[in-house]
């Protein structure tokens, strides 16, 4: 127990002042925010807090309807969490994460072309298990936001290929996990961030919309 | 009085009957094709601290203490090995998604870091598992180099 308070307390010492000093290396750390998932065009850009977000089609437009409705659900899911987590929800973001998992199992793969098959295989085992996590985790909302962090990254690599059903903005927080950044997904294009929330609620930059 | 005796009785009996139901043992019959090493280089030094402090639960080969012949503590140990496995298995480490790999080794370095793994519990019983600051480091040295 001791040793759980503990700790706790150093996690929330780290956090705290990770978003002190962030504040004044907001620009600086806008250059080496290319996280995996980013990829080419992270790579391309450096987005200042005025450019307008880059608009990014979908890579596959005759996804089959059913399936389009799945994915549907499991960003529906994901925004959900998203807005849980920048609400401090953390029994939000669980039973959320939960439900995402279930709307995983619902997708039929088998309607995807092979093509299409490939990218959603390569998430799917990685993204179900972050879901899974997110849901067993009520109470630790910094572990949630861990697994919120990667599995922004494989949401972020299905709404590029398929869509998100609706706009989304891919948005940047350039101060999570020390300094090393982290995306997310939104449906506004005010942000509100799901890492710091309400310590830090409109810390991040928006980078792209995907239509 | 004679009660009690009785009831002392049923107990002794349930705890001997309950010796010859015994989980599987969690040892692979070959080589693991799918271990982490296969697919990174990892200095030896690092790899030893892996066998030492969590193949127990996160590989096919698990070395048992002498309690986990005696039941129910081996049925504890069979619940957590599962649970381990499906969480991490570095035997089978090869066969996960590049994504999932991924996300493991940063979760490795986030627990190793954290002080969260290996589990309290487990350290009790296996001194070689209490991760010094320096083991650590190399641990958490090793998953950066191969991000």
């Amino acid at each position: 127990m001791k040793r759980l308070f503990i700790t706790t307390m150093v996690i929330a010492a780290i956090a705290f002042t990770a978003c002190n000093s962030g504040n004044t290396s907001h620009e600086a750390h806008e250059h080496d925010s290319t996280t995996a998932a980013a990829g080419e065009t992270a790579k391309a850009e450096a987005v200042g807090d005025n450019t307008p977000p880059t608009a990014v089609q979908p890579q596959f437009s005759n996804i089959d309807p059913k399936v389009a409705a799945s994915l549907k659900t499991v960003v529906a899911r994901y925004l959900q969490i998203k807005n849980g987590l920048a609400a401090d929800n953390s029994g939000e973001a669980a039973s959320n994460g939960k439900a995402m998992a279930e709307a995983m199992q619902q997708l039929d793969k088998s309607a995807l072309t092979p093509e299409q098959q490939k990218v959603y295989t390569e998430n799917e085992e990685d993204l179900k298990e972050h879901a899974e996590h997110i849901g067993k985790n009520e109470g630790n909302i910094d572990h949630q936001r861990e697994h919120f962090a990667q599995m922004s990254e494989d949401v972020y690599a299905l709404v590029k290929a398929y869509g998100g059903g609706q706009p989304l903005y891919h948005d940047f927080c350039p101060m999570y996990d020390n300094n090393k950044g982290a995306l997310w997904l939104s449906e506004t294009k005010e942000v509100k961030n799901p890492y710091f929330g309400n310590k830090m609620p409109d810390c991040g930059v928006v980078k792209e919309e995907i239509k | 009085m004679k009660k009690f005796r009785i009831i002392l009785w049923i107990l002794l009996a349930v705890v001997v009957l309950i010796q010859f139901v015994r989980p599987a043992e969690n040892r692979s019959v070959q080589a693991d094709r799918g271990d982490i090493t296969t697919m990174y280089t990892m200095p030896d030094s690092v790899h030893t601290i892996l066998k030492n402090a969590c193949y127990d639960c996160h590989s096919n080969s698990t070395h048992y203490p002498w309690y986990a012949q005696v039941q129910p503590f081996g049925w504890w140990l069979a619940m957590h090995i599962r649970d381990g496995k499906k969480e991490l298995n570095f035997s089978e480490y090869a066969s996960y998604s590049t994504k999932r790999q991924r996300s493991k080794l940063k979760s490795i370095k986030k627990q190793i870091d954290k002080g969260e793994m290996p589990l309290w519990s487990y350290t009790l019983a296996h001194p070689k598992a209490r991760l010094t600051a320096a083991q650590k480091k190399a641990i958490i040295n090793w998953t950066d180099s191969v991000l």
